[in-house]
């Protein structure tokens, strides 16, 4: 069965994808205060991703949570490269994998606070 | 038939007291006595999963009575086999002071012994031994304690393993059991944040009466809450007798947690957080802890959260779908149906407030709140009719917000609850639970004790 993924966009984000033609698809969660890609992950993508990534599970509402922070900014990056959502966007971020681990192992003791 | 409901009476019928403040006599009851040093349970890898400690605290403090020690044999099997104490009241897990083979040969002791425990290096309690059994094969014993789903079908999904967090507490115990009763000696003082929030028993119920709150429903947390945590709140307090319930109690679960759960000091503040901005008043809202190494038994671990806080006085308790749960290991609604029909496998044919022994405390049994587009609110989900349109709140969805440091809106976790996030995260360099945190959490722990020379 297929999966959801959500990519979040900070202001950040939405400025580096404004102009590619994927404004369309954000989605806007929770009154519009949160804005979001909404990703569908075929069955063979999800399953690359649950064991390529041992923390990663699926939650309640059908969507792959709790891959590495490094996953997911790598994620946004090859959106960003390929102005896509599609299937080929996980096969890139998954052929970064030994990349993405090394960021994620460096993660799992330090994550920098944000400046509020 | 009134129609006020009272405060019930403790699990048992009195509260366990087991302190002593006076060091005079605190020193003569350990004069003499073989010491031991209290040490960490670890897992496979070294880390510590649990500290006995909070045990001891939570059993000398009441929060488990009618529990005055660590189990002997007999009433391990009965435990295991039904949920019972040899006193008969309903009791859903083994308490144990378990040591190596090579510390029990150290010490030497036997029944009618008195041992001193010493913690950080200072007096601390002392158990007077009444029982020593060994128990081989600890992972037998973390099979029967959470069920299989051979043997309980109705809840058990999956067999339980190294992944879950409680199973691998009860394997990773030493051989040796000590049974008997223990009896703190030398009161620890808890350190900042947690001395806030430390509220035992009898100042418990004292507080209550003193806020004139007849009813009390408690929320079970070992999270920072959102904005999903404070609507259930809110609305399960709806219960209450003739009308809502006056008091909503937070009582937070401190010990070791699994990775990716909140620092317990962001927990307790982040609730706290809650009502200092006013989202529940600080007159209808308390948050309190227990000590207690979670073990992530859903049903079991619920009917452990339903005898605190029937101690500490609570008329209601609101239990939600997969409550302190980790893993698909147990049905998602475990914990609703040990409440509302009871589990049979698990020794209870009927509700375990309808039993022999059962419990007082009455259960709210809730469905889940979302965010619906639709009715552009936070909708209750068994009335929200756009079940397709639904926004749920989900743990790990926003624990992921927060590591990649995106500012969550209000509509998810209150600024104010948020600002605690960082404040922690500044803190640990870490915003959740990880190996570093739990190791420094076992250096320090969450208390102080002060000299006592015995």
């Amino acid at each position: 069965m297929s999966k959801k993924f959500a990519v979040l966009l900070d202001d950040k984000r939405f400025g580096a994808v404004k102009g590619s033609g994927l404004e369309d698809k954000i989605d806007y969660l929770f009154g519009g205060a949160l804005k979001a890609f909404i990703m569908d992950i075929s069955e063979d993508e999800a399953k690359k991703i649950m064991n390529s990534f041992d923390t990663a599970r699926v939650d309640s509402r059908g969507f792959i949570t709790d891959t590495p922070i490094a996953f997911n900014r790598v994620l946004f990056e090859e959106i960003a490269k390929a102005k896509s959502l599609g299937d080929e966007v996980i096969g890139a971020v998954l052929g970064r994998e030994k990349e993405i681990k090394e960021m994620a192992a460096k993660e799992s003791d330090y994550l920098p606070a944000p400046e509020l | 038939m009134s129609m006020r409901m009272s405060t019930p009476l403790p699990h048992g019928g009195r509260l366990v007291e087991r302190v002593v403040t006076d060091p005079v006599l605190a020193k003569k009851l350990a004069k003499g006595c073989p010491v031991y040093d209290i040490k960490p349970t670890v897992n496979e890898k070294g880390v510590p999963v649990r500290n006995v400690y909070r045990e001891i605290m939570s059993i000398c403090y009441g929060f488990f009575s009618p529990v005055e020690g660590p189990m002997g044999s007999a009433e391990l099997e009965r435990v295991l086999k039904e949920r019972r104490l040899l006193n008969d009241w309903i009791f859903p897990f083994p308490l144990l002071f378990d040591l190596s083979q090579e510390d029990y040969k150290k010490l030497g002791v036997g029944p009618g012994d008195r041992l001193l425990l010493r913690l950080k290096g200072k007096p601390f309690a002392i158990l007077d031994i009444s029982e020593v059994f060994v128990v081989d094969d600890r992972e037998a014993m973390a099979h029967r304690i959470f069920g299989t789903p051979e043997a309980n079908p109705e809840v058990v999904k999956e067999p339980f393993d190294k992944k879950h967090p409680g199973w691998v507490i009860y394997k990773c115990h030493n051989p040796v059991m000590l049974a008997g009763k223990y009896t703190i000696i030398n009161p620890p003082t808890f350190k900042p944040p947690f001395d806030r929030f430390w509220l035992p028993l009898r100042q418990s119920r004292a507080e209550y009466a003193k806020r004139g709150w007849r009813t009390v429903i408690n929320h079970q947390t070992r999270n920072v809450p959102h904005v999903g945590h404070e609507f259930l709140m809110k609305n399960a307090a709806y219960t209450g007798d003739i009308e809502p319930c006056n008091g909503i109690q937070v009582n937070a679960i401190i010990g070791v947690k699994r990775r990716g759960d909140y620092p317990d000091e962001a927990i307790l503040e982040g609730h706290e957080a809650v009502n200092k901005g006013g989202y529940i008043k600080p007159e209808r809202h308390i948050v309190t802890f227990t000590l207690w190494d979670m073990r992530y038994g859903n049903p079991l671990e619920s009917m452990l959260h339903g005898i605190v806080r029937q101690n500490m006085g609570c008329t209601h308790h609101m239990f939600g779908r997969d409550h302190a749960a980790v893993g698909e290991y147990y049905d998602m609604y475990a914990t609703q149906i040990l409440w509302d029909k009871g589990i049979p496998s698990f020794g209870f044919p009927k509700s375990v407030c309808e039993v022999p022994y059962g419990l007082q405390i009455r259960p709210q049994n809730m469905a889940e709140f979302w965010y619906c587009p639709k009715c552009n609110e936070i909708a209750y989900s068994g009335s929200c009719g756009h079940s397709k349109e639904k926004q749920k709140f989900s743990g790990s969805f926003i624990r992921g917000m927060v590591a990649e440091g995106i500012y969550p809106p209000g509509v998810i976790f209150r600024p104010e609850v948020y600002e605690i996030v960082v404040k922690w995260w500044k803190k640990f360099n870490y915003p959740f639970c990880n190996e570093t945190y739990v190791k420094r959490v076992e250096e320090e722990l969450e208390i102080n004790l002060p000299d006592l020379d015995v």
